[in-house]
């Protein structure tokens, strides 16, 4: 980390000695997936958020480590006298087309993100009210004190009042295309020149940014190439620089040619499995169809000691993986030391908890998995299913396609079922929100916890984690619901994804934790 | 003759109707749009309104009607997946996936043919065993394993020619083509080999064995004994001959060629139809998949007709028939 600082550092002293010569450093790059608008308040997903990220702003950021540093606030503190924070904007910020950004801008975005056309308005649930203070100064009020808003809006970001209202844009287009769709106009460091939706988006730099460019990039190209094969081919021709990501399998490849590297490093997306916790029956079971045995904690941590990870680490994943005590990995905020074990491979242990919960023999269930959302899923489900089986536990798998599995998973058709989650705030407390507190569609809580498990003491826990402003008292508060759920087996935290990137030897970017590819850090050597 | 055509263009209309039908009761199982148009942090609540908004609660009948309806007016609604209007997202596209099989078509036509007539006349010769040998393995892999072993082939180890996308393109009006630069050039000839090695394989067996089936016939056996040039002999009187059924064949195919590039378009990241088809179908872009099926049913009946039409003006006897 620090050498690449150091680098673009060194290399942002010989950029400005050799601006004269004007050295044009074109940039191309691919990933899988194009961003299907360049509305940021629009679609709530990864490959929008990730790419847009490098024209709009939001009011705080994530660094290269992903820690928050200011953005379009140059600080923000807690409001006296009532819930909520108080941001101090940036002055002297200018949107692409050259017009000044003020407090109104971000009235305007709050508007905008806030309303029902967009679809990230579930981030703004906790604020009942937002002031503009002065042309510098807004404050969002919340219904409860709230110490994680700051972090949980750094993808929320800024569009020009001017721009949106005069093209017929003050809203995200839900079911047709406005013209932020296609267009944009940040205050980021690149600017989109042209826009050939799923063919090619090329963007330029944004000359009159408010921060010193770290970059060297003149132009940078995006292409989304669908079919890894062919996106490996591109880098290793040459006709690319850099690819997102990479399938496992391709690593040696790269590794073995001269002038590509890859470069490794973990993703926050912690894989699991979970269970029908309110079935009262199994759906998928040849021989137990009465009860539902996975009720029993003792059957759920017999199945977590059924699992083999240093093998699955080794053969499916060629040791690029770290096993996960818990539903988010070391490093995130509210990550609990305290409970940093994950119950141990032990088919004997396994056999005389099934034993014990009145299965000696086991008993057949179905297992549901994705073949195409997460690296190598089906071949987990597989492995999985045949260590399950050596105890007794007879997995019948089932593998489908991501576009028809959250259906079923919601009309709870599923045994066990295969969960990838990405903590979206990097904070314990949006998988307790998401995936432990039970379902509340009233209150918009639980809303992937699809087997609904459920406890009564975590339920209570999450108000107080999501309002405790003391740290330490904080932690206390999180290791409790982690170790409740640890202790009945709510879901078998497996492991952290890998995060697999390729590029040219003469590249030098920054690989964040959230799968996000920011431009404002690549140096073309 | 406008009698003939403008019958077959209302057939049609019956033929994209009943295309529609089905492609429409399919979409049920294709997947949910809704999950695929909302990020994860997205209420249930949000996320039933917008199933309420897009009409996705409605019978099926009712959807249907409404598609159809709205298709019969012009109407062809906007992608789930990045709300651009349809009918421009597929027009734009149609350009490539055009020119790809135009150009794998002719490929599989100036190599097949030329290949078919001199494999039929010396069937024993080397290079007839060699050909014939070298079609078989060229139809035995699948496309897009030949897609993968030419990109690294040429484009990998050899560096001649670009792995992915159109390369260099320029515009003519709405028309995007490939075909007035040397990049777009250049980026062509790997895809449409691939598309076209099939077709190729087929055009040259079909001629082949109509070459070798006329070669033995009596008319041929008389037009040697009186001296016709062999050139003109092989050319004139057996080639025209083998022609009807060749050109069902490969017209039949080229409807298939256009439709289904689709696994050509994606080795290959080639921006056309097929590539567009096949990220609807990931995303659950129903409007898309719909007018996409639709296009395609249309082009298939566009197709038989000037196979048809071709078969009248290269067999006289077709015509007299037409007169009478």
């Amino acid at each position: 980390m620090r050498s690449t600082i150091g680098k673009s550092l060194l290399l942002g002293g010989a950029l400005s000695l050799t601006a004269l010569s004007a050295q044009a450093e074109a940039f191309k790059w691919a990933s899988t997936t194009d961003p299907q608008t360049m509305d940021p308040h629009a679609v709530n997903s990864a490959p929008v958020l990730s790419f847009l990220n490098n024209i709009y702003e939001g009011l705080v950021r994530r660094g290269r480590d992903m820690s928050i540093e200011p953005s379009l606030a140059t600080s923000w503190e807690p409001l006296g006298g009532e819930n909520g924070w108080r941001f101090n904007l940036r002055q002297g910020v200018t949107f692409q087309d050259g017009s000044a950004f003020t407090a109104e801008d971000v009235m305007f975005s709050y508007e905008r993100a806030s309303n029902e056309a967009a679809d990230v308005r579930s981030w703004f649930a906790p604020v009942t009210q937002v002031r503009v203070v002065d042309e510098f100064t807004i404050d969002f009020v919340t219904s409860a004190p709230n110490p994680l808003f700051p972090s949980s809006i750094a993808n929320f970001m800024i569009l020009d009042k001017d721009w949106a209202t005069s093209n017929d844009a003050a809203l995200p287009a839900r079911d047709a295309e406005n013209f932020a769709t296609l267009n944009v106009n940040g205050t980021g460091p690149f600017t989109v020149a042209t826009r050939d939706p799923g063919v090619k988006t090329v963007l330029a730099p944004h000359a009159g940014w408010w921060d010193e460019a770290a970059h060297n990039v003149t132009e940078a190209t995006f292409t989304p190439i669908g079919n890894a094969a062919t996106g490996l081919a591109a880098l290793l021709s040459g006709e690319i620089d850099f690819i997102q990501p990479i399938p496992l399998q391709d690593v040696a490849q790269v590794e073995s040619r001269d002038g590509f590297k890859v470069l490794e490093g973990e993703e926050t997306r912690v894989i699991m499995f979970g269970f029908g916790h309110e079935h009262d029956k199994l759906l998928y079971s040849s021989d137990v169809t009465d009860v539902n045995p996975f009720t029993d904690p003792r059957v759920r941590l017999a199945a977590a000691h059924a699992i083999d990870m240093a093998s699955i680490d080794r053969v499916l994943f060629r040791g690029k993986i770290e096993a996960a005590s818990q539903l988010v990995p070391a490093g995130i905020s509210g990550y609990s030391e305290a409970n940093s074990d994950r119950p141990e491979f032990d088919p004997a242990k396994a056999k005389a908890l099934l034993a014990e919960a009145g299965y000696p023999d086991g008993f057949s269930f179905g297992l549901k998995c994705t073949n195409d959302r997460y690296i190598n899923d089906e071949a987990l489900c597989r492995a999985a299913a045949s260590m399950f089986a050596a105890v007794g536990l007879k997995a019948e798998l089932s593998t489908g396609p991501v576009r028809d599995y959250w259906p079923q998973l919601r009309e709870d058709d599923f045994d066990m079922y295969l969960l990838g989650w990405s903590p979206g705030t990097f904070d314990m407390e949006h998988p307790i929100r998401f995936l432990m507190h039970s379902q509340d569609d009233e209150r918009k809580l639980g809303s992937w916890n699809f087997g609904n498990y459920s406890n009564a003491r975590v339920d209570e826990l999450l108000p107080m984690i999501q309002q405790e402003i003391d740290p330490e008292a904080r932690q206390a508060l999180v290791d409790e619901v982690v170790s409740i759920t640890q202790d009945e087996v709510a879901y078998i935290p497996l492991y952290t994804q890998p995060l697999i990137w390729a590029a040219k030897d003469n590249i030098d970017l920054t690989q964040r934790a959230d799968n996000f590819f920011m431009l404002r850090w690549v140096t073309v050597n | 003759m406008a009698y003939f055509i403008a019958k077959r263009l209302v057939q049609s209309v019956f033929v994209m109707l009943a295309v529609a039908f089905l492609a429409f009761s399919l979409f049920r199982f294709v997947g949910d749009p809704i999950t695929q148009m909302t990020g994860v942090e997205t209420s249930v609540a949000d996320q039933e309104r917008l199933r309420e908004e897009l009409g996705l609660n409605d019978s099926f009948a009712l959807q249907f009607a409404r598609f159809t309806g709205d298709m019969l007016k012009g109407d062809f609604g906007f992608s789930y997946r990045t709300r651009q209007p349809v009918a421009e997202m597929i027009a734009t596209r149609i350009p490539a996936t055009l020119e790809l099989g135009v150009v794998a078509l002719l490929i599989s036509l100036f190599v097949g043919i030329p290949a078919g007539v001199y494999t039929a006349l010396r069937p024993r010769g080397f290079a007839t065993q060699a050909i014939l040998m070298a079609t078989l393995v060229g139809v035995s892999i699948p496309t897009f394993v030949i897609g993968i072993m030419l990109i690294f082939f040429f484009g990998v180890q050899l560096g001649w020619l670009p792995t992915f996308g159109r390369g260099g393109t320029v515009k003519l009006g709405g028309w995007e083509t490939s075909f007035l630069t040397v990049d777009g050039w250049r980026a062509l000839i790997l895809p449409a080999f691939t598309l076209g090695v099939y077709q190729l394989t087929l055009t040259m067996r079909l001629v082949r064995a109509e070459m070798m089936e006329v070669m033995r016939s009596d008319y041929i056996r008389f037009a040697t004994a009186r001296g016709v040039p062999m050139r003109r002999l092989y050319f004139r009187h057996a080639l025209a001959n083998t022609m009807v059924p060749v050109i069902t064949i490969i017209g039949l195919q080229f409807g298939g060629v256009i439709a289904f590039s689709i696994v050509t378009e994606s080795v290959f990241q080639w921006p056309g139809m097929g590539l567009l088809f096949l990220e609807s179908i990931r995303f659950v872009d129903i409007p898309v998949m719909g007018v996409y099926l639709v296009v395609i049913a249309f082009f298939f009946v566009v197709v038989n007709l000037i196979v048809d039409l071709l078969y009248v003006a290269i067999d006289p006897r077709l015509r007299i028939r037409d007169v009478s």
